[in-house]
């Protein structure tokens, strides 16, 4: 891309309407954010940009008045600085404020707000497959521990009592494991929190879930695992793309298969590789399939928006998905993400 | 864990019937063999598919064999894969799956193939013992 594609913002106001367009921004590939600034140094955007590796500053002129810069959008609402940015930014500079910005913010927030709708359909639609997959690991030990607990209010023998209470408590710390495992799934995906995250570990929690979404039994798993491989995340964001990638995977091979999991670093990026033996892509599909509402299962069953989410995750932490797809043979998806976003 | 003995070896009183059980957890079939044997079943256990074809060919286990219970979501030969063979096999005996799974249309499959009942775990042991009891008084009307 040559320089003149590219686009150097600065943004000043790091409220609500910083952090939507700073959410926005980071998306775009042919912009570049050079830095934000708001007199608050507790504003959430700010947070949010030093975690992305983006320059802060509480120092207003001196970001206006930076050479280089492109654009100014000024998200701060305060009428007031429209003559601070007048006098101190270079001659080349454009500036995007007043009304402007107002319509630049409302457009950001209506496409948040679809955003997130979209987010939601999906979670919702992933959650029905992955109740009956819990429910069944749950309903096994939950037999157990009732038909027992019937059996022990009549019961005399007290060996056979003793041993059917055994039974009893360790159906119980079975379902207690398998709750465990769900409450990891929704406190993982608390937004605006990003950190190294390690994947291998990721990738062991995200299957544990990813397995619920079948009755597949002839399922081997292979793990080819680097060492402490680390990405910058939002965990939750992170797990939530792992168990979309592996459901797919393990959806795609009908009754059998091998779902191969890998990991390394490759110049300096984490890479991430979930391949599955399965029934592959064609070709005429390939380019169609992280475009929302594209979906080959039938109608009622697929939300068509879980790899457009994948997309977007890893997207916004300035990363690449790729996927090698061959009919008959199976699906590879790469996931590539920075160890650090400096 | 299968067990080996044969329905010839329980002698001493009047059986209701003889009935394989297959689950791969252990602890299960010991709650199915203990509903059963209250109501005077005999039962005979296997973890798997491929284990349970093994214990009905075992001595006169298969022509004793009244009813299968099965799980449909096991290691080596699934349930689905299982209910074909013995329904090929072994035509005349009922077979009733017990799952955990809550899943109403796989419930209508399992019934459009000629199962006789879809227990969802966890099932109440008079509800487990009716639904026995009935598979085997409609295979008798049938003549089997």
């Amino acid at each position: 891309m040559s320089n003149r594609d590219r686009t150097t913002v600065v943004i000043l106001g790091a409220g609500k309407g910083g952090m939507a367009v700073l959410e926005l921004l980071t998306l775009l590939p042919g912009v570049e954010i050079a830095g934000i600034a708001d007199q608050d140094a507790s504003a959430p955007a700010l947070q949010y940009a030093s975690q992305l590796g983006i320059p802060i500053t509480q120092d207003l002129v001196s970001l206006i008045s930076l050479s280089g810069i492109n654009l100014i959008v000024n998200v701060t609402g305060d009428s007031h600085l429209d003559l601070l940015i007048a006098v101190h930014k270079q001659p080349e500079t454009e500036v995007l404020g007043g009304s402007a910005s107002k319509v630049l913010w409302d457009f950001v927030q209506h496409a948040s707000q679809i955003q997130s709708q979209l987010f939601q359909t999906e979670k919702l639609a992933g959650m029905g497959t992955f109740a009956s997959g819990i429910a069944h690991d749950i309903n096994n030990p939950l037999y157990i521990l009732l038909a027992f607990a019937e059996n022990v209010l009549e019961e005399t023998d007290v060996p056979t009592i003793h041993e059917q209470a055994r039974s009893i408590i360790e159906a119980g710390k079975r379902i207690q494991g398998i709750c465990q495992k769900i409450t990891q799934y929704a406190r993982s995906s608390k937004a605006d929190y990003i950190a190294a995250v390690e994947v291998n570990e990721k990738i062991e929690e995200a299957l544990n879930i990813a397995r619920y979404a079948t009755t597949l039994q002839d399922l081997s798993i292979v793990r080819r695992f680097g060492e402490k491989v680390e990405v910058l995340v939002n965990p939750g964001e992170l797990f939530q793309v792992l168990v979309n990638l592996m459901t797919n995977a393990i959806h795609a091979m009908e009754r059998r298969g091998t779902l191969t999991l890998s990991t390394c670093y490759e110049n300096g990026v984490g890479k991430i590789s979930i391949a599955d033996t399965g029934s592959g892509i064609p070709i005429e599909n390939l380019e169609k399939i992280f475009d929302p509402f594209f979906t080959t299962k039938p109608p009622g069953e697929g939300t068509g928006l879980g790899l457009y989410n994948v997309k977007a995750i890893i997207k916004k932490y300035r990363g690449e998905l790729k996927v090698e797809s061959e009919v008959g043979k199976g699906t590879t998806f790469i996931i590539e993400l920075p160890r650090s976003l400096m | 864990m299968s067990e080996s003995k044969t329905a010839g070896m329980f002698s001493g009183r009047e059986s209701e019937g003889l009935v394989l059980v297959v689950d791969d957890e252990p602890d299960v079939r010991k709650v199915v063999r203990m509903t059963l044997e209250k109501a005077g079943y005999d039962v005979v256990e296997a973890e798997d598919g491929a284990r349970g074809i093994e214990e009905i060919q075992k001595g006169e286990n298969s022509i004793l064999l009244n009813l299968i219970i099965t799980d449909i979501r096991m290691p080596n030969m699934n349930g689905i894969d299982v209910i074909n063979y013995y329904k090929k096999e072994w035509p005349s005996v009922p077979i009733i799956v017990l799952t955990g799974f809550p899943d109403l249309e796989m419930a209508t499959t399992m019934l459009q193939h000629g199962i006789s009942d879809y227990l969802v775990k966890p099932v109440e042991s008079e509800k487990l013992r009716a639904s026995v009891a009935k598979a085997l008084e409609q295979r008798e009307v049938r003549g089997f």
